[in-house]
């Protein structure tokens, strides 16, 4: 693998580079209309279509046990899709407040909830504010390894992360429910920084989703096949753990390929517009592929364009990003893309190596030193 | 007009509502309801289009079947109607232009206005079938049951449509006491329900109408020239007897005030204000907060999220850069400024980023 090592932009290049992303927000922005609206209902629609038909194969199967495996097999893998495009389309996209332009109550950013085990609100702080504001900066991006993992030379090394192999195996199982608890921040409470108290008060939104989820589809759908609960509820757990590898592999996808990197805090102090959009650029990765691919990933598989425009409608990610790649290259910042097999095993790899004790090989480059007293405010 | 502060309202759920909502959420139960019956909703109040009449040259009367979740309204008042133009949902307020009726219908007459999105989107395209959110009814301009004083009706343009629904609830009720109704547009062919309000005079000797043209000459025993003045009122033969209501726009409803305020024995108007229009960028603005319940003053064109923090308000905020949508908080009304892209909004936002907008006009925020 070859490293292009970024330009160092100026600081009049840097403002240059951040206006001209700017201007390709506006020009997007002032096209949003009726096509969009339609196409995130026609996804909504695929959702609901996809998972009521997965259900019902469920349980034709459970009834007419000549069919069983097929209709098994067909049913959890549609409840499987109907979820991953709920989940990652819709509920991610949504919650973004990508379609909030729209004005339809029910794909409101700040209140939509998603068929998954965390809370909507919990994933508003932790993903919105915490991970696209402070995007790979170490202490203030939870994602950087979510706490469980090891993925940068940056991170202090512990015995414990020579387990990881295993653990980000069972981490990506259980993703949804990993996820679910990422804001309790158990660790602090273990450590006795966070009280009973808060913690009962931090769970109780956190428990009441899990258990609706649980209840949902572990009880409820089961319940209704009567005495063959048993293929109905082994194909939701199959789906929403088809779901959880899927999401887990384009997450990671996005920000632990080889080329990304990490920041310090003292590398973001004062960082200007231009700065920001740098530093997604080097913190964020793509997946080259196909519209299915763009479809099933939520367009993820545009996270560079993502992280630029966290609120912009992702279906319009790809068109955008032509110029974005191509702003990139007259600026000489390297734009991180490849095929699927290639960027998750490169996620693999910092898995497998960064369990063991490493040394980050370069200095993390900051692209510039932030201009003095000129910040967001 | 005074239209609520959430400008389309939910009702609790019912008990049964209450004991499934562990199952199914009232986005899938009203994604599949729909499928059924285009208004069947878990909670949501719509209404369904189900008559088209063409009012006048320039208007449309649509007639619209309510949901069992809207609550009803009496005559007079007005609704509010989400319409979706290009992918946006937009809110505007109607009055309902017909009586209460028995088969639970109501009416709204839309007058298309140049360059209003909304009145032109229904104006051409609306159809049988179409479903609206709907909003519950307000407005206190409204006539007590069986009224014993006469009545004077004042209504310019569209201002005829809760005086329209008035006239027909009084018609049902016999006209129970005199009733007046002076009527201004600027071409006979701008009148809505002309034909109705001649028939009605014909029909009830103690309902009297008198059109105005202001840029026509009269033509029939019924017509008159000119704008508002003291001639039209000296038609009442005794405006002190008379609860005079007025409708139409703001410089009407005022020159009615003026002329028959004071002598009247009741007197209520409602105007149709046009959109607040941007004058500068400097100055102050008031901005009143619904929850909190409080009205601070900030400076024009400043982030609002810094404007409210500067008085001691802390609504959450996260990147300050308008991307993270923490701050996210509707907006009932006011006219907003973006301050990265300068894109003016004055339609009301479930959703505004008060980090990246600044106030132009006065505003209502839900913090």
């Amino acid at each position: 693998m070859t490293k292009i090592a970024n330009r160092v932009l100026s600081h009049t290049e840097l403002e240059q580079f951040g206006a001209e992303i700017d201007a390709l927000r506006a020009r997007t922005t002032a096209t949003l209309g009726q096509a969009d609206a339609d196409y995130i209902r026609r996804v909504v629609k695929a959702v609901r279509y996809m998972g009521m038909a997965g259900r019902g194969l469920l349980f034709v199967g459970a009834f007419f046990h000549a069919v069983l495996i097929p209709c098994w097999i067909a049913g959890t893998l549609l409840l499987g899709l109907s979820k991953i495009l709920e989940n990652m389309e819709v509920g991610h996209n949504v919650i973004h407040g990508q379609y909030d332009w729209m004005g339809d109550p029910k794909l409101n950013g700040k209140t939509y909830e998603w068929d998954i085990a965390g809370t909507g609100d919990n994933w508003r702080r932790s993903h919105n504010y915490s991970h696209h504001t402070w995007t790979n900066v170490r202490g203030m991006d939870d994602d950087v390894g979510y706490g469980l993992l090891r993925l940068f030379p940056e991170q202090r090394w512990k015995p414990f992360y020579l387990a990881q192999p295993i653990i980000a195996i069972v981490f990506a199982i259980l993703f949804e429910w990993g996820v679910a608890i990422q804001e309790l921040r158990l660790g602090r409470w273990f450590a006795g920084k966070t009280s009973h108290a808060q913690m009962r008060k931090l769970f109780r939104p956190v428990g009441r989703k899990m258990a609706h989820q649980i209840l949902k589809d572990y009880v409820f759908f089961p319940l209704l096949a009567g005495p063959f609960f048993l293929p109905v509820l082994l194909g939701n757990v199959v789906a929403n753990v088809l779901r959880n590898l899927w999401t887990y592999m384009i997450i990671f996808c996005g920000h632990f390929t080889a080329d990304v990197e990490t920041f310090s805090k003292e590398s973001v102090k004062g960082e200007s517009r231009g700065h920001w959009y740098v530093r997604q650029l080097g913190g964020s990765a793509n997946i080259s592929g196909g519209k299915l691919l763009n479809l099933l990933s939520g367009n993820l598989s545009h996270q560079i364009e993502h992280h630029f425009f966290p609120d912009l409608p992702a279906n319009r990610y790809a068109a955008m990003s032509v110029e974005v790649r191509d702003i990139c290259e007259r600026y000489g910042q390297r734009y991180n893309t490849g095929s699927l097999p290639k960027q998750f095993g490169q996620v693999i790899w910092r898995i497998l190596r960064h369990a063991w004790p490493s040394r980050s090989r370069h200095s993390i480059r900051v692209s510039t030193v932030p201009a003095s007293g000129e910040s967001f405010g | 007009m005074n239209s609520p502060t959430s400008a389309l309202e939910l009702r609790a759920p019912a008990r049964w509502q209450r004991f499934i909502a562990p199952l199914i959420t009232p986005e899938i139960f009203d994604f599949w309801a729909a499928r059924v019956h285009p208004t069947l909703s878990w909670q949501r109040p719509l209404a369904r289009v189900v008559e088209r009449t063409q009012a006048s040259v320039d208007a449309v009367t649509l007639r619209l079947k309510p949901n069992r979740h809207w609550a009803g309204f009496r005559a007079g008042q007005h609704v509010n109607l989400a319409v979706e133009v290009g992918g946006t949902r937009l809110t505007r307020s109607y009055s309902l232009s017909d009586a209460p009726r028995a088969d639970g219908s109501i009416a709204i007459t839309v007058k298309a206005i140049e360059g209003g999105r909304v009145s032109q989107q229904l104006f051409r395209a609306a159809k049988v079938g179409d479903v609206f959110d709907i909003g519950p009814a307000f407005g206190e301009m409204t006539i007590a049951a069986s009224p014993q004083s006469p009545i004077a009706l004042l209504a310019a343009g569209s201002g005829i449509t809760p005086l329209m629904a008035m006239i027909r609830a009084l018609a049902a009720d016999g006209m129970p006491a005199p009733v007046t109704l002076m009527y201004w547009a600027r071409t006979r062919e701008e009148f809505c329900f002309a034909d109705e309000l001649r028939e009605l005079a014909k029909k009830f000797p103690a309902f009297r109408v008198v059109f105005f043209l202001t840029r026509a000459e009269a033509a029939s025993a019924d017509e008159r020239q000119g704008r508002i003045g003291n001639e039209a009122i000296a038609l009442l033969a005794d405006v002190e007897k008379h609860q005079v209501f007025a409708c139409g726009p703001g410089g009407f409803t005022e020159a009615a005030r003026t002329l028959v305020a004071a002598t009247a024995q009741s007197f209520m108007a409602e105007a149709f204000t046009p959109p607040p229009q941007i004058v500068d960028e400097t100055g102050e603005v008031e901005i009143t907060l619904t929850r909190s319940q409080r009205t601070l003053t900030v400076p024009r064109g400043q982030s609002i999220l810094s404007a409210l923090e500067a008085q001691g308000v802390r609504p959450a905020h996260g990147c300050r850069m308008g991307i993270c949508n923490t701050c996210a908080c509707a907006k009932p009304s006011g006219t907003t400024k973006n301050l990265h892209s300068g894109n003016v909004n004055a339609e009301p936002a479930l959703a505004l980023r008060i980090c990246i907008n600044g106030a132009t006009s006065n505003l209502t925020l839900d913090l």
